[in-house]
């Protein structure tokens, strides 16, 4: 029912994708799966009608289509449901479910009992609890997802696209997802599922497509690929060769920095963790279990309502970035454009603001200094850019990763916190970046690396630290991290 | 995306695309060159001494106010309120003796109230996350409102001759208020181009959070910007109350929107983070220059706010467009 | 979309905590008044505060809707100068002028809304900077067809600003009609659902496919309509429109949008919050009267209040 054949697309600086193809068929759950920064959300944006492809052509359900706006996809049939969801966060559950569909009554009028009826119904289909009048801003992720999901099943849709949908929810909900998944599968729906989780597609996808590099890899039924191959199509050669060895355990020296029952942001529920000198740790855990705001609690990015850091012999209640930053601590977040670069200004800018104080002298920056110390930067990192002077805004995900790493590797003297340090970014930044992780770890620095990829987490990490509903859920080292305990730690509730 | 291991010269612009990218980033200067140009072609008069250092002597009260208001766009703010800010100060200046005597007392009382100002105003916008609009708006009012209850509604008094100097006089042709600008604007150029709190300046508008992620005090750093702007502001009321010589209670009335056009002509984006001093001076320069060709065209003087009216609105579209491509 | 998990759960009691702030500091007032004026609340004067308010009112009807959509409309202020030489000019004492005049007057009202929606909607540019250009261009115009008052209306035209209907004033009647309709029309029709969720999340907005252009083009036509209709009743009251009589709604207009709990961020408020916002202005120009205390003074707490409304409903901070 939807075929792309020879889809390119390009912004300023990348090209997302290239000859792109993908066929999906009526009544069946096809996976779309590939490293982060493949090309799967730009694949979405133009199926969806946000993005209109440069080259290529798309056919939906026997006839060419253009889709100028995501509107237009909308009612050719299209819906997808964003890893960010597209709700309104002030307006209430039924309001969202049924917006752009209004349930009307007498003159055309918004029929606000019927619309709450509906959502009720809707809502008890899913088998879900979910107040129809609560403001979605006041739900909890979960259930937001569901809303999500609820929303899907108002439109006549054709082809149901989900990103990661499972990325914040767990156990019933999946099983429920699952569920609604097949049935709509049933009536003939085309369902494209994009998700990281590997044993979800064997579970219930029909056929599987890789991305990599912005390119089409392969398209196979999943009943004649396995695992390792899968992997090894997302990855372009054998993941092995990305990661550099291990530390010899006898070079992982004394605990640096430790956080103890660290509550913040409503996230972290009394989490305490240690980091050594030397060691690469990876946080580990799902997306919402809190790791993204322990990070920042110990760096003084979020208030810590309860719990304390303790690094070079001074315990902090209170932590704040400036001081985190001036006990050595550097923090490189997941959110790259958000958190991270200031995106207008250019590499020696972005490279030095973390300690700016270095290259200026009676409150005047020395520009020279400033500059030269970018050079060696940009030569030691191999970051493409025009120089010093080029912004980062025009540069590629993996060169902006480059310049942030460049950044806190120059401040950090005793911890580097890395948040999905390979978010966006191509197979040979990947590679570079997980050789700077093990320099600095080489260098006595203790590094802590949040990673979702798991086999990022397997080849990085001398130990892992897996957290679960905003606690520390266990801890593995050496033989003992696997995927599959990783996962079951990761997973399993917490006893009341 | 790039493996590339030398450093990208892809992106190097050819001959062509050298030539476009050049006009585009000098698009402003041109303009401004091509109006005086043409204003002299068609009016002899528009190049004359007399004129060129009227246009001056209105140039300096204005570039004073925009670069103040570059610093407070380039955090995310705007300043409505230094229109009512230069027009309390003018009061102050008149609210004396008129003599000399006063101009230290005068000098500090109109500091003082643009610094204090300018504090309300940043404490506002950084410390309770009221939007600069309505923050500025809100100050704006109760000046306006002190002043007025302050004077009882009609201003008197004069000016002390110093200020007249200060406003309106000139050495070899050029006007002492140009000079007290342009020494302004290099200060002010090298604190934001060159200094640490600058390059915060920068950080901090062009992304709040990666700025208090890097131990930067954003809010201090916002407030700074609205302070430098109430100063600034006041200080332009002095010299202007100085140009004028009387005073009533709108001196300065239309210099919050005029410095806003101005900045944004001059490539100082709303959305913060990105734009000069020196293109905030362009902009002013633009806009005095355009006023005064209106008037030397024999154009009805309506049209000074017509066009101003509409050159806004192009020049936020020109750098709209030009983000987008 | 993904900031939601951050924001504040008592939202809800803020938000309905606006309009109950609003009718508390109302019969604070009334009951000043009493204190201050056996004259206060005497049936004339309740009349002179509902006939005072409805300029006040039309204007910030418009506006509300302009900054739900997370916009504003700073032309208003222009656009009633315009509009009320251009009654009082064309109508210039024909009494059979009048309707053509007025007909004409609102469709102008309606262009310049188009107008600035169109900038807003297709040259992408702030609708701060397209509305603060669009009135100066207005004004500019105002200008060139007149320095001073221009024409007049003919007698009987002030039964608009001094008519009665039912024993109340004529304005004040098709004031609260006005809000009335507006606010059915925000709750129940689709448009005015759209007009929340584009102020809510215009991007979200965008990818649900929801008519943003129309909604816009649609909001900013209100707006416009509005400041018409401000202008209609202004030269009602005054006999002669003139060049600088809508100077100052402007920046008022906005004054009980934010006093009556709508952000300026968009998404949030209503229509009844704004009408009681004018109201407690209103009232409260109306009590300082009575007091004696000058209008000058009346400017700085007519400030303080908006400083006060804007720290009380500021949106919680996001810190990360």
């Amino acid at each position: 029912m939807l075929t792309l054949s020879n889809v390119s697309k390009s912004f300023p600086g990348v090209k997302a994708l290239s000859g792109m193809q993908l066929d999906v068929r009526a009544g069946e759950i096809h996976a779309l799966v590939g490293e982060n920064g493949a090309g799967k959300s730009t694949l979405t944006k133009i199926i969806a009608g946000v993005y209109q492809p440069d080259e290529g052509q798309i056919e939906f359900d026997g006839e060419i289509a253009h889709w100028a706006t995501p509107g237009a996809a909308k009612a050719a049939g299209i819906h997808v449901i964003y890893q960010e969801f597209v709700l309104f966060p002030h307006m209430t559950v039924a309001e969202n479910i049924f917006i752009g569909h209004e349930r009307r009554g007498a003159f055309g009028l918004v029929d606000h009992r019927q619309t709450r009826k509906d959502a009720v119904e809707l809502l008890h289909r899913l088998g879900v609890d979910i107040d129809p009048d609560r403001r979605v801003v006041e739900l909890s992720v979960a259930d937001q997802q569901m809303v999500e999901i609820a929303k899907a099943m108002v439109h006549k849709v054709k082809l149901l696209i989900l990103d990661e949908p499972t990325a914040v929810i767990s156990g019933k909900e999946v099983e429920l997802l699952f569920q609604r998944l097949q049935a709509l599968r049933a009536d003939g729906v085309g369902i494209i599922y994009i998700s990281h989780r590997l044993e979800e597609i064997f579970e219930i996808c029909d056929r599987v497509t890789v991305l990599k590099d912005g390119q089409f890899v392969a398209s196979h039924p999943t009943a004649e690929v396995d695992r390792d191959r899968l992997v090894s199509l997302m990855v372009g050669r054998d993941m092995q060769e990305l990661f550099p060895p291990k530390a010899d355990p006898a070079t992982i020296g004394a605990v640096v920095l430790e956080a103890r029952g660290v509550v913040a942001a409503g996230r972290v529920r009394g989490a305490s963790i240690s980091l050594r000198a030397g060691e690469v740790t990876a946080l580990a855990g799902m997306v919402g279990s809190g790791r993204t705001e322990l990070a920042l609690a110990i760096f003084g990015g979020l208030e810590m309502t309860e719990g304390e850091v303790v690094i070079g012999g001074q315990t902090f209640r209170k932590m704040t970035p400036a001081k985190a930053i001036a006990q050595g601590i550097g923090l490189l977040t997941e959110d790259r454009k958000g958190q991270g670069l200031a995106m207008l200004l250019d590499v020696a800018s972005n490279i030095t603001a973390a300690d700016l104080d270095a290259v200026s002298r009676w409150g005047l920056v020395d520009r020279r200094q400033e500059d030269a110390i970018a050079r060696a930067e940009i030569t030691a990192y191999q970051i493409a850019c025009r120089g010093p002077q080029n912004p980062v805004v025009t540069m590629s995900g993996g060169n902006q990763q480059k310049v942030l790493v460049s950044r806190w590797a120059r401040t950090c003297r005793k911890v580097l916190i890395l948040d999905e340090p390979t978010r966006g970014v191509d197979v040979g930044a990947k590679a570079e970046i997980y050789r700077i992780m093990r320099e600095m770890a080489a260098k006595g620095i203790a590094v802590l690396m949040i990673s979702s990829e798991l086999p990022e987490v397997i080849g990085m990490a001398d130990r892992v630290v897996v957290m679960r509903e905003g606690m520390i859920g266990g801890e593995l080292s050496g033989d003992q991290i696997s995927e599959e305990r990783i996962m079951q730690v990761a997973t399993q509730k917490i006893a009341a | 995306m790039s493996h590339a291991v030398e450093p990208n010269l892809s992106g190097m612009a050819s001959g062509a695309e050298a030539t476009r990218a050049w006009l585009q980033r000098y698009a402003l200067h041109l303009s401004l060159l091509v109006m005086i140009v043409l204003s002299a072609a068609i009016s002899p008069s528009f190049l004359s001494g007399g004129n060129v250092s009227n246009m001056l002597l209105q140039a300096a009260p204005l570039g004073m106010v925009v670069i103040g208001q570059v610093f407070v766009i380039l955090v995310r703010g705007l300043d409505l309120s230094v229109a009512s800010v230069m027009a309390t100060a003018a009061v102050v200046a008149t609210s004396f003796s008129g003599q000399d005597g006063d101009a230290p007392v005068i000098f500090a009382l109109a500091l003082a109230i643009g610094l204090g100002t300018g504090l309300v105003n940043g404490l506002l916008v950084a410390k309770r996350n009221v939007s600069p609009f309505l923050a500025t708006l809100a100050t704006m009012i109760v000046l306006q409102g002190m002043r007025s209850a302050w004077t009882q509604g009609a201003p008197s008094g004069n000016v002390p001759p110093v200020f007249r100097i200060l406003g309106s006089g000139a050495i070899y042709g050029v006007p002492y208020n140009l000079i007290i600008t342009a020494v302004l604007a290099v200060i002010f150029s090298v604190l934001l181009a060159k200094s640490t709190f600058g390059r915060k300046v920068y950080i901090t508008g062009g992304n709040p959070v990666t700025a208090r992620l890097l131990g930067i005090p954003a809010d201090g750093v916002t407030i700074l910007c609205y302070v430098i702007s109430g100063v600034l502001a006041a200080l332009a009321g002095l010299i202007l109350s100085g140009f004028v010589g009387i005073v009533d209670n709108w001196v300065g009335r239309g210099f919050e929107i005029d410095s806003i056009v101005a900045a944004v002509m001059g490539g100082v984006a709303l959305s913060g983070g990105r734009g000069t001093i020196a293109g905030g001076l362009v902009g002013a320069a633009i806009l005095i220059v355009v006023f005064n060709a209106v008037l030397q065209l024999g154009l009805p003087i309506q049209m000074q706010i017509i066009i101003k009216g509409v050159v806004i609105v192009i020049a936020a579209a020109f750098y709209m467009r030009r983000k987008a491509g | 979309m993904t900031v939601i998990r951050t924001r504040a759960q008592s939202e809800f009691l803020r938000r309905n905590g606006s309009q109950i702030i609003v009718v508390g500091l109302l019969v604070v007032l009334a009951i000043v008044g009493v204190l201050v004026s056996d004259r206060f609340a005497s049936v004339n004067n309740i009349m002179n505060i509902l006939e005072q308010s409805v300029t006040l009112a039309i204007v910030s009807l418009g506006q509300t809707l302009t900054v739900l959509t997370g916009g504003i409309d700073l032309s208003v202020g222009s656009l009633i100068s315009l509009a009320s030489v251009l009654l009082s000019g064309i109508t210039n004492g024909d009494p059979a002028m009048v309707f053509p005049a007025i007909m004409i007057v609102l469709a102008l009202g309606i262009c310049v809304g188009l107008l600035n929606a169109a900038a807003v909607i297709w040259l992408k540019v702030h609708p701060l900077i397209v509305t603060l250009g669009m009135g100066a261009a207005l004004q500019g115009v105002t200008l060139l067809y007149t320095m001073g008052p221009a024409g007049k209306m003919p007698l009987g035209f002030d039964v608009l600003a001094y008519g009665r209907f039912l024993g109340l004033p004529v304005g004040a009647v098709i004031t609260v009609a006005l809000f009335l309709g507006t606010a059915f029309f925000l709750r129940y029709a689709r448009f005015g659902r759209y007009v929340y969720a584009i102020g809510d999340d215009a991007v979200g907005a965008q990818l649900m496919g929801l008519p943003r252009a129309k909604v816009l083009l649609f909001v900013y036509a209100f707006s416009g309509f509005m400041a018409a209709l401000t202008a209609i009743f202004l030269v009602s009251r005054f006999g002669v429109g003139q060049p600088y009589t809508g100077a100052n709604f402007t920046l008022t207009s906005i004054t009980p949008v934010v006093v009556g709990g709508t952000l300026l961020a968009g998404g949030r408020g209503g229509v009844i919050g704004t009408l009681l916002g004018v109201y407690l202005v209103s009232l409260l120009n109306n009590v300082l009267n009575y007091m004696d205390i000058s209008s000058h003074y009346q400017l700085i707490v007519q400030g303080l209040i908006v400083i006060i409304a804007v720290s009380v409903y500021v949106e919680k901070k996001r810190k990360l």
